[in-house]
């Protein structure tokens, strides 16, 4: 039966939720794109400035190096954290008993504040008295090293998502009929098989969603980083967010800055249009 | 043999989510000395100098009071507007409905860098700058897509049939959403109450950007500024870290199936 | 749709329930939003928190109050130089008049001065001043031949030692970088687990401050075509590479490396005056045991410290702009700064202070250091230090990293430092 309503009346009822995030969201980024194409640095007169942060961004090494980062830490964190959540999915399926106590075991890290977990990872990676420093046998230089320390960063962020994504992909497990499973048993396919044929391909979905919503914020990271090791050693660890808080911040160059906040917002708005996508798929 | 693997795969998956948390509570109760090299790995007297120390030295019961007010608060204001929102959108389905939450959850997917220095410029003109009532209207604002979001997929799980009924009875719409909508959604009430309090409990860049003081500082600040320019008190840190997390980590358990249930919504076919 | 009367009950009892809850963190929220009262009367002083008993300072400034029958609120900064400079700036852009009197880093005075934040203070600098204060705080509370900021206490990179292991092996403590070296090698044959050289290799302002140490100790200085800066760079790599620092030099600020060395861990360590009175306390394992001395030079040059330290400045927007200048005045002046000595052991920039007797026999240590402070060197005074900082921050730690040769580095910095003049 067709629900008929006033014709403002939801509006009406929206109206405080969408007040508020056009004040708080919308607005903002509004002016956060004005403000890209303004001088507003220290000691520099205010005007109009046009194209030119976009285009010293272009010729900034640092901002490609940035980018850079950013992009290697999306990728390989994602692909980790996917592989590893869907391990611990099938893992998880089989918890029967225990359910409620694993479950909780493995909501821990997600409960954890980022900045605390930077802090708890920093402990574990000191070089000489770090416990993962004793379990490797020898002092090891992990967030000192320009070769290691992304990788750390990348560790801890994957402790600390693997079980979301778990729990996205368990319950899309769980959405999988057992018959079709029971059926392929039947027909004499093996587990492997069955896996490969049946579940990922039922799975799909799911694992994109939980792809496309680890990317966007993989691509926006900025506390755990930050307070892991701020950006160094020699901005490696450095990733756009980081760089464009800095420019921000520290240089307080709020032309330069809103212009680096800006490519943020480009790549994770394309990140973001995909999922939209998707949704608008469901939502019919 | 398979039964055997399934629970050594589940006891590794526990340990890998345990051990980093369970590590920096042991830390937090190792005596000062024990914290300077590594073969003692297990404490040998418990000690809670640590957690008297960032009670006493540090501001601590500051920062919780003030992480608390700001989390139940912004919850509050999220769970009101948002619940509203998402019932115009589940039940009433104006047109445009579809374009409205796909750019409502798209706005959450904004890069908090992006709009910080807008906020903090915003937020000095209002003179909500270091104020716990600016902070609460900024997280508030950043909650709302997830609890929209979430809110509409629990009141679609609410038959159509009750609502018409309230109507049928006399009830505005609004009314009929107080008192008979609401109720029916409490479970989705929960879960995203749960869900947008740990949001805002956790939110690190806004609370750095827009507070300074100590006054109106929140835990995951203090945490990262930990110390001042001396010191770096690993156990104090680690005390601090534990008691930051406890009631996230108590919540998360007690409320599981709440919980699970606000992270899966919508991403799987119901 | 029919409600039971217990649904109903229990549908009562929990919205009462939500609202009792719902009032707590109001509470709180009232609480801690409390709006300060308006002390119009009082002069507002802000400052970095000092480590220590806050009794000595209140005294001081009850001194002050009962002399100008004015009255005086102290209030402390952010914890981080980050945070501090960043509440300076929005502040002062905005034109507040939230505070009168700011305690300032050393290297924020030119950009405050240039940016018009501050009151000129010349006509405080007496001619005495001028002989009697350090000359790199001087150089440095000055913009295009002004003062605007009264140097308050200064700090420069020191040498700790292990008097005890350099002695077992007859040697005095090291005056080049050769010697340091040589010294490393010899204690080490013996006790091969111990760190040579600890110093701050982070990515941070502090590695400015170490690496300046370098070039300037080569005979370098930062500014175009220096083959100098090039090899004072150079050696730092070499610590590295060569066994003389440890690699995880590059995650140690001043903290960290202060701890390892108090553990006995290490036999140098480059380091700021405050260490000294924490090696040196009840419960350190090296007590008694450290010496210090000029940081080493290169053969054919001098030793370099860099300039650390805050200075007093008076906000250009402050309501009560004359009695500010007489708070800062006071503050800065002989007495008041040796009363800060004598309590804090924070080093004064004034050299008379350093030949005062009760001076030097309550804080030998404090008095031992003038000759060393005096010699000092200021980070460049420009107004767009911080924001060069920045670069010479990454380009110093590529180097350390060996992911630049340090020509490019230089280069790199020169050019940046360009383009921020030219605007």
């Amino acid at each position: 039966m067709r629900l008929r309503a006033a014709r403002l009346e939801p509006w009406v009822l929206m109206s405080p939720a969408l007040l508020l995030l056009a004040a708080v969201t919308a607005l903002p980024m509004l002016y956060v794109l004005w403000l890209s194409l303004q001088q507003r640095a220290l000691f520099r007169p205010a005007r109009f400035a046009g194209l030119d942060h976009y285009l010293r961004l272009a010729a900034d090494e640092r901002f490609w190096n940035a980018l850079g980062n950013t992009l290697y830490f999306a990728a390989v964190s994602v692909a980790v954290e996917l592989a590893l959540g869907l391990g611990f999915a099938l893992l998880l399926e089989r918890a029967g008993r225990v359910r409620a106590l694993v479950y909780g075991a493995v909501l821990v890290p997600w409960a954890i504040p980022s900045v605390v977990s930077a802090r708890i990872w920093e402990w574990m990676y000191h070089p000489e008295i770090g416990l993962l420093s004793y379990l490797a046998g020898r002092p090891v230089n992990w967030l000192g090293d320009p070769a290691l320390a992304l990788h750390a960063a990348i560790a801890m962020d994957v402790w600390k998502s693997t079980p979301f994504v778990a729990l996205l992909l368990l319950a899309g497990l769980q959405g999988i009929p057992r018959e079709l499973a029971r059926a392929a048993a039947v027909d004499g396919a093996g587990a492997w098989t069955v896996f490969r044929r049946i579940t990922l391909p039922l799975l799909a979905p799911v694992i994109l969603v939980a792809a496309v919503f680890r990317t966007i914020d993989a691509l926006r990271v900025f506390d755990a980083i930050y307070v892991l090791t701020g950006g160094g050693p020699a901005n490696t660890t450095e990733t756009l967010s980081i760089y464009a808080y800095r420019v921000l911040f520290q240089e307080l160059d709020f032309g330069y800055g809103s212009a680096l906040a800006v490519v943020v917002l480009a790549i994770t708005g394309i990140a973001a249009l995909a999922y939209a996508r998707l949704l608008r798929a469901r939502i019919e | 043999m398979k039964r055997l693997g399934a629970w050594v795969g589940l006891a590794a998956v526990c340990a890998w989510s345990l051990a980093p948390f369970a590590w920096q509570l042991l830390t937090s109760v190792k005596p000062a000395a024990e914290l300077e090299a590594l073969p003692p790995l297990l404490p040998s007297a418990i000690t809670l100098a640590h957690y008297e120390a960032i009670f006493a030295g540090h501001p601590f019961a500051r920062l919780l009071a003030n992480s608390f007010a700001v989390s139940a608060l912004a919850t509050l204001l999220a769970l009101g507007f948002g619940s509203l929102a998402a019932f115009a959108l589940a039940k009433l389905r104006p047109p445009g409905r579809a374009v409205t939450l796909a750019a409502v959850v798209a706005l959450s997917m904004l890069p908090p860098v992006a709009t910080v220095s807008p906020l903090f410029l915003l937020a000095g003109a209002a003179g909500l700058r270091d104020t716990l009532a600016g902070l609460v209207l900024v997280y508030s604002g950043f909650a709302l897509p997830l609890a929209v979001w979430l809110m509409a997929q629990f009141f679609r799980g609410v038959p159509d049939e009750l609502y018409i009924a309230a109507r049928l009875d006399g009830c505005s719409a609004a009314g009929a959403f107080a008192k008979v909508m609401l109720p029916l959604a409490a479970p989705g009430l929960t879960a995203t109450g749960l869900l947008v309090f740990v949001f805002c409990w956790n939110e690190f860049l806004y609370a750095l950007t827009l507070t300074s003081s100590v006054a109106a500082r929140t835990v995951p600040v203090g945490i990262a500024l930990f110390p001042g320019i001396h010191e770096v008190p690993w156990g104090e840190i680690a005390a601090g870290s534990v008691v930051a997390t406890a009631p996230l980590v108590l919540l998360a358990i007690a409320f599981q199936r709440r919980v699970l249930a606000g992270l899966t919504a919508g991403a799987v076919k119901g | 749709m029919r409600m039971t009367l217990t649904r109903a009950g229990a549908l009562a009892r929990r919205r009462r329930a939500l609202r009792a809850l719902a009032a707590l963190p109001l509470a709180a929220l009232a609480g801690a939003c409390r709006i300060r009262e308006q002390q119009a009367d009082a002069l507002v002083f802000r400052h970095p928190k000092l480590f220590g008993d806050p009794q000595p300072l209140d005294a001081l400034v009850g001194e002050f109050e009962r002399a100008q029958g004015a009255r005086v609120r102290r209030e402390t900064l952010p914890a981080s130089s980050d945070e501090q400079h960043l509440y300076y700036a929005i502040n002062l852009s905005a034109q507040t008049r939230e505070f009168d009197v700011l305690a300032l880093d050393t290297i924020w005075v030119a950009e405050f001065a240039q940016a018009g934040w501050l009151r000129d203070l010349s006509h405080l600098v007496t001619h005495g001043d001028e002989h009697d204060l350090f000359e790199a705080p001087l150089a440095s509370v000055s913009w295009r031949g002004r003062r605007y900021a009264l140097p308050w206490f200064v700090d420069a990179g020191l040498l700790y030692y292990r008097a005890d292991l350099l002695a077992a092996q007859g040697l005095a403590p090291p005056r080049t970088w050769v010697a340091l070296q040589d010294a490393i090698h010899r204690v080490r044959a013996g006790q091969p687990a111990l760190h040579g050289f600890l110093w701050q290799g982070k990515q941070y302002e502090g590695l400015v401050c170490n690496a300046l140490e370098f070039i300037w100790s080569h005979g370098g200085d930062l500014g175009a075509g220096s083959e100098a800066a090039a090899r004072g760079l150079a050696f730092m790599r070499r610590l590295v590479t060569a066994g003389v620092s440890p690699p995880f030099v590059t995650t140690l600020t001043e903290e960290p490396s202060r701890v390892l060395f108090g553990r006995g861990r290490a036999l140098f360590l480059r380091n700021w005056p405050y260490a000294w009175s924490l090696l040196e306390g009840a419960g350190s394992a090296v007590r008694g045991r450290v010496g210090v001395c000029a940081l080493p030079h290169s053969a054919g040059h001098a030793s370099a410290a860099t300039l650390g330290g805050w200075h007093l400045g008076v906000n250009a927007f402050s309501r009560r702009a004359a009695l500010a200048e007489r708070l800062a005045a006071f503050l800065a002046a002989a007495p008041a700064q040796k009363a800060l000595a004598l309590a804090y052991g924070y080093s004064p920039p004034r050299r008379s202070l350093y030949a005062d007797a009760e001076l030097t026999a309550a804080r030998p240590f404090l008095g031992s250091l003038g000759a060393l402070l005096d010699a000092a060197r200021p980070r460049p005074v420009s107004p767009y230090y911080v924001a060069v900082s920045q670069v010479l921050q990454s380009e110093f730690s590529a180097v350390l990293c060996g992911r630049r040769a340090p020509e490019a580095a230089l280069a790199a910095i020169a050019r940046r430092h360009r383009a921020l003049e030219a605007g």
